[in-house]
């Protein structure tokens, strides 16, 4: 027992070293909210191009939307298609070299990357709501874009939450590969207590702890928001 | 009010539409029967254009519809239109489904939109629905409210897609009593039904579609008594 807390003093007290833990800690969460509201934006403005490039009126032109639409199957592509380390290696060392602050860096990369993975499971939201309710939306008159915001958009978003989520703690989790531009978040954090006292066990113990206790947070939030959501489907 | 010019529809290989010339006058109620696959549906869709004809005109009050540049919005909204499957919104109670459209679009204030609302909702009986949501309703009641959310944009003319075809047999009645009022208060109607006995006793005109083109057309006691047609008498002998 007292071995125990002679390390748990080096790893945690000694020299401040639990600050590498709680710095590392608010770095993955600035990153991972941040990237999750940027991923978010991309994702709902991408999958919306997409559907409705899908659901144009065939015997009218749309030479934007199909340009824009072109883009986004690229975007998807290329962003599914390539390590998100890779990616923010790129980013880092070629695209954003002069960046001052690597926390930019970071959120600008999982914020793209989210939201290729936001913009498909999306997507899947806005095809899983019956396209009845497009027609009788436009039937009464409203537009299409009055009919996505009213309705489509709504449902599809219930529909896709559970996915969202998922999507949320990956991107958590993701976050720890930043220290490979020698970011220190949480996973970092820990691994330089370890790289200092040579104690592996507890500060990576205590690392994955705080990331199962975060995902537990999150997944009891979703919970609530599901509820609540799920107000309008009582029968 | 709508006048059809030669209108034809395909979707790909496929011709559903095949020329199809018809007009109807303000405060007919026109009842449109035929066999599955002949296209009467898609000929009621093309008339609010949420199938664009890929050929032929259509008018309404005098106005091409068809033509290119037009805001198909400002026709649909005098243009009501009900469903086999009632498509009301699933994320919004009765309310807001009624008064959606008329708020959004700027006809009424919040309030009057509302009253207009309970109103209608009074009409149907079910204005102890305002706040449940659609999940909540039987199919009768989905479609009363269906019929009363395009009710309440004042529509000019009110398009029937098979309204009953997919309610439980003891229900049938409740939503053919609600359009049978319609009727008597004057609205102009176009019906796609397999019910016979209310196109006999409501319509003013009953159009027999088949294989893309209105084969016959007569008013409903000369119809069914004396069809001329032989694919007509075909189709009626079997569902009679």
């Amino acid at each position: 027992m007292s071995e125990f807390k002679r390390k748990f003093v080096q790893d945690f007290i000694d020299d401040n070293r639990w600050h590498f833990i709680t710095d590392g800690l608010i770095n993955t969460i600035i990153i991972t909210l941040l990237a999750l509201v940027m991923g978010v934006i991309i994702g709902v403005i991408v999958s919306i191009i997409r559907c409705a490039y899908d659901q144009r009126d065939e015997n009218s032109k749309h030479y934007f939307l199909a340009f824009a639409n072109a883009i986004c199957k690229v975007y998807i592509a290329v962003i599914r298609g390539t390590p998100a380390l890779v990616q923010l290696l790129i980013m880092y060392f070629i695209v954003m070299v002069t960046a001052e602050s690597k926390i930019v860096v970071a959120v600008i990369t999982f914020g793209i990357n989210s939201g290729a993975y936001v913009a498909e499971l999306f997507r899947g939201g806005i095809m899983s709501v019956d396209k009845g309710q497009l027609e009788a939306g436009r039937s009464l008159g409203l537009s299409y874009v009055q009919t996505m915001k009213k309705i489509i958009l709504p449902q599809a978003f219930k529909a896709s939450l559970p996915a969202l989520i998922n999507e949320f703690i990956a991107l958590l989790k993701e976050t720890s590969i930043c220290g490979y531009i020698g970011l220190n978040e949480l996973t970092r954090g820990g691994d330089i207590i370890r790289g200092t006292t040579y104690d592996a066990l507890l500060p990576l113990l205590t690392v994955a702890l705080i990331y199962f206790v975060l995902v537990m947070i999150i997944s009891y939030l979703a919970s609530l928001v599901e509820r609540r959501l799920r107000k309008s489907d009582n029968r | 009010m709508i006048t059809v010019k030669n209108i034809h529809k395909s979707f790909g290989d496929n011709h559903v539409l095949n020329g199809i010339d018809y007009h109807i006058e303000k405060g007919e109620k026109i009842a449109i029967i035929g066999a599955s696959g002949s296209g009467k549906s898609t000929f009621l869709r093309c008339l609010n254009l949420l199938e664009r004809p890929t050929d032929g005109q259509i008018f309404i009050d005098d106005e091409e519809i068809t033509a290119p540049g037009v805001d198909i919005n400002k026709v649909r909204e005098k243009i009501g239109m009900v469903f086999q499957h009632f498509n009301l919104f699933n994320n919004l109670t009765i309310m807001d489904n009624i008064t959606l459209a008329p708020v959004q679009l700027g006809k009424m204030a919040k309030e009057e939109a509302e009253d207009k609302a309970i109103e209608l909702l009074k009409r149907v009986n079910l204005e102890d629905k305002a706040s449940a949501y659609p999940s909540q309703l039987s199919g009768g009641q989905k479609q009363r409210i269906a019929i009363v959310r395009s009710l309440a944009m004042n529509p000019e003319v009110m398009l029937f897609d098979e309204p009953t075809s997919a309610l439980d047999p003891e229900m049938v009645g409740e939503v053919l009593q609600v359009m049978k009022e319609l009727a008597d208060d004057g609205m102009t109607m176009v019906v796609v039904t397999h019910e016979m006995g209310f196109a006999r006793e409501v319509a003013s005109k009953v159009v027999f579609i088949d294989e893309g083109i209105i084969k016959e057309e007569n008013e409903p006691n000369e119809f069914f008594d004396n069809p001329k047609d032989p694919r007509l008498k075909e189709f009626l002998s079997k569902v009679l």
